[in-house]
């Protein structure tokens, strides 16, 4: 048996032929009781949840993941469809404001086991080893209680459960990815032609597609819906790589939950369990241990919705650190027309990638730097690049008529943390009665300048290539922060190990710990933490109560 | 897997196409708005398409629901909205049903969930909106929005346009523009028929794509016969008309 496979089975255990997932291992699931004090209660079963469930099942701890969406078939939910697409999204009423408002409810949101990963494109780098002390370094954001160092096991042992295809990485810490790099469509061939006229650094990858057969997961079959669910079982979520490990070692994931409050005993001010509502009903699950993962919105929303006598302000927010600090990355697309059909619509709207802009430029007015992606909106998402530009009737109409022609690339630029912005109850409530979130945005001079910086590469890349005309829509991707990781309760809400300082037995193991974002999308960065957190949960099983001091 | 054809592009031309005699469907497929892709029809692959994504594609092709959510005022009005954004002709019968389509997805809250804090949640800024139109089409033309003639409705909305981030009545301008033009665009190019205009093949599973790169195109692909067209004049230079190899 291979090392993956001993550590974890889920790619061996879907099923093969026309299903995609194993009923029987869900038929068969464990199911615990609400009464049942299990030892972990994990909210939300998305790239956090499911690998913090997952480690702990193989460990033997009895543990359990609510999740609000549902449990999804592939083949039955997912389509291979834009717009009958929009299910995957959480799109809950919420309300946005401040200088820059971020729209929320379609890329940065996910519903359902698996979450975001569903429809995220795939790209997982990981983080640069600056990207853990950027206050020190560079005099920006914040440095983390950890280093690169504690994340690089798990960085590389989720690469190869996921697994990832790409070249060698020359940039941060250098390595290599346990599949190679895919064929490249129109789209990535303009950005690998721009770049060598440029001198400019490609490396095609790192995705969490397969390439070639990876237990019952097929290959890549170059559709190009990435964004919509991958109904082939190629590109990554924890619903394939992590889900079907966790129940073949007994956990539970329990679907159209969707948890309203944290059970707390002033008395003993431990957390006792989740309250939550399913099919209509109030229930709630009792449980030694609260891991809370619904990412950087739901998070501090839940924690703020769970004030009690003791923490009248929200839980764990003693310190008004819970919801601040959010963090988007600044996503500009900027596309190029072409005399050649680039057709981008074909193969993985992830494909290359440079970071030669990620670390801090010295020449530059800024500090820290932007990462630049292919893209490749479907039709509807090519519609909003062209509305944005001002564009309507006619002109609408025969820009579209345009769409094979254009290949488009997109920045990732680090936004800094900044306490301002983030997340509050609203006045408004949903139809649980429960507080909407109130996420308000406003970017800093660093922030503008990234975004302005990234755009005129992006520009430059695409005219090297024979563009000729660029057009630039701006746009968000990604959430992190909310409920920060620091090394005392004045910097953070939880401590390295994803222990809030508050309550000993809640821990918060989503994006929202996340103390700064870098340049790199997060999905790969959040599993690791997770995954160190399940590792350090499991080494101090039998030790007591934990120890305050950095783990 | 074999399923029953699927119905066949009725020949929708946004521009200029009033469909076949009777409204019969025409073995050649009628030129797509600006004729870039001739013969070119997306159905034409659905018996390849998944059983899952064939119901929700092809379910796009039935006959408009009635209005859930709009009353008949607001849906003249919207329809008037929805018909000069997206250019299309209110007297060709085979128009994508885009009133239809956000009707529907206001009415089952199929929204994206946030709005901003200066602005009510989707639905009732539609409702709000589409009021205000129709008060200013009266003040200016004395009549409804949707009594306008095009030219006027065209005018009308180009002003709100232009304000950009200035107010127009209680709304940021840009904000409910965009409002309207997310709606407007998400139910027009989810229609099977629009793709054939833009040479988008559609669904792609279980089948997938073999020939990717610059230039490359499947089988059932068709090529840009006008690649040098300019969206901006609606010209293309001399000696450029024939499609790329």
């Amino acid at each position: 048996m291979n090392a993956v496979r001993e550590r974890n089975e889920s790619a061996w255990l879907l099923a093969d032929g026309g299903r995609r997932l194993d009923d029987r291992l869900r038929a068969d699931m464990r199911r615990f009781d609400d009464d049942d004090e299990i030892d972990l209660v994990i909210v939300g079963c998305g790239a956090g949840g499911a690998t913090l469930l997952q480690r702990l099942a193989r460990a033997g701890w009895r543990v359990a993941a609510l999740e609000a969406g549902p449990f999804w078939d592939p083949e039955r939910d997912w389509v291979s469809d834009e717009a009958g697409s929009h299910h995957l999204y959480w799109t809950e009423p919420r309300v946005i404001d401040g200088a820059d408002p971020v729209p929320l409810g379609a890329n940065n949101s996910g519903r359902g086991v698996g979450g975001s990963m569903i429809h995220f494109a795939g790209y997982t780098p990981r983080f640069h080893p600056s990207d853990f002390r950027t206050f020190s370094l560079d005099g920006v954001g914040a440095d983390w209680p950890l280093d690169y160092d504690d994340l690089r096991t798990y960085y590389r042992t989720l690469e190869q459960e996921l697994p990832v295809a790409g070249q060698h990485w020359p940039w941060g810490d250098q390595h290599g990815y346990p599949q190679s790099p895919h064929l490249v469509g129109g789209n990535g061939e303009v950005f690998l032609r721009g770049a060598t006229r440029l001198h400019l650094r490609t490396r095609v990858g790192p995705v969490a597609i397969t390439n070639g057969r990876f237990g019952m997961r097929p290959h890549c079959i170059y559709r190009g819906f990435c964004l919509q669910g991958c109904k082939v079982n190629a590109k990554a979520s924890p619903l394939i790589t992590h889900v079907p490990d966790a129940l073949a070692h007994g956990a539970e994931v329990r679907p159209d939950s969707m948890v309203t409050r944290i059970g707390m005993d002033d008395d003993t001010g431990l957390a006792t369990g989740v309250h939550y509502l399913r099919r209509g009903r109030e229930r709630f699950q009792r449980a030694r241990m609260v891991a809370v993962a619904g990412y950087s919105i739901e998070t501090p929303r839940l924690l703020l919705n769970s004030a009690t006598t003791g923490f009248p302000d929200g839980l764990a927010n003693n310190h008004d650190l819970v919801g601040r600090y959010v963090m988007v990355q600044g996503a500009p697309q900027t596309a190029g027309r072409f005399d050649d059909e680039v057709r981008m619509y074909k193969a993985p709207p992830p494909e290359v990638t440079t970071e030669e802009f990620y670390e801090t430029d010295p020449t530059k007015p800024y500090r820290r730097g932007f990462s630049i992606q292919t893209v490749s909106p479907l039709p509807i998402t090519w519609a909003e690049h062209v509305a944005a530009q001002g564009h309507w009737g006619a002109d609408l109409r025969r820009y579209m008529s345009d769409y094979v022609h254009w290949s488009c690339l997109g920045a990732l630029c680090e936004f800094l943390p900044l306490a301002d912005n983030r997340v509050t109850l609203a006045g408004e409530k949903d139809h649980y009665g429960l507080p909407v979130a109130r996420f308000s945005y406003s970017q800093c001079d660093n922030d503008r300048a990234l975004m302005k910086s990234s755009q005129s590469v992006m520009e430059s890349i695409l005219e090297a290539a024979g563009a000729t005309e660029v057009i630039t829509i701006n746009r968000y991707a990604h959430l992190v922060g909310g409920a920060r990781m620091g090394d005392n309760p004045r910097t953070g809400v939880v401590d390295a190990a994803c222990r809030s300082f508050a309550i000993p037995n809640l821990l918060v193991t989503d994006g929202s710990v996340l103390p700064t974002q870098g340049s790199a999308n997060p999905a790969l960065t959040i599993m690791a933490l997770a995954a160190r957190a399940a590792d350090l949960l499991v080494a101090g099983s039998r030790s007591g109560l934990r120890p305050r001091a950095r783990p | 897997m074999t399923r029953p054809v699927a119905p066949r592009g009725v020949g929708f031309d946004g521009e200029s196409g009033a469909p076949g005699p009777g409204g019969a469907v025409s073995p050649q497929r009628k030129p797509g708005y600006c004729n870039r892709f001739p013969g070119f029809d997306v159905l034409d692959e659905a018996a390849h398409w998944d059983d899952a994504t064939a119901a929700v594609v092809l379910g796009r092709l039935r006959s408009p629901e009635p209005p859930r959510f709009f009353n008949a005022v607001e849906e003249a009005a919207a329809d008037a909205l929805f018909d000069v954004l997206l250019d299309q002709n209110p007297g060709n019968d085979h128009r994508i049903p885009v009133t239809s389509m956000v009707d529907s997805r206001l009415a089952e809250q199929r929204t994206d969930g946030w709005h901003y804090g200066d602005m009510p949640a989707d639905g009732d800024a539609f409702k709000r909106s589409l009021a205000l139109l129709d008060a200013d089409a009266v003040d200016e033309f004395g009549t409804a929005f949707a009594g306008c003639d095009v030219e006027s409705q065209r005018a009308q909305l180009d002003a709100i346009c232009r304000r950009g981030s200035a107010p127009w009545h209680e709304f940021v301008a840009a904000r409910i523009w965009s409002l309207w033009m997310r709606y407007a665009c998400t139910a027009f190019y989810s229609h099977p028929h629009i793709w054939n205009d833009i040479g988008f093949p559609g669904p792609a599973y279980p089948r997938g794509y073999a020939a990717l790169g610059l230039g490359k195109r499947e089988s059932f692909e068709v090529p840009d016969a006008r690649p040098a067209l300019d969206p901006v004049t609606a010209e293309e230079p001399a000696g450029r008309t024939g499609a790329t190899t």
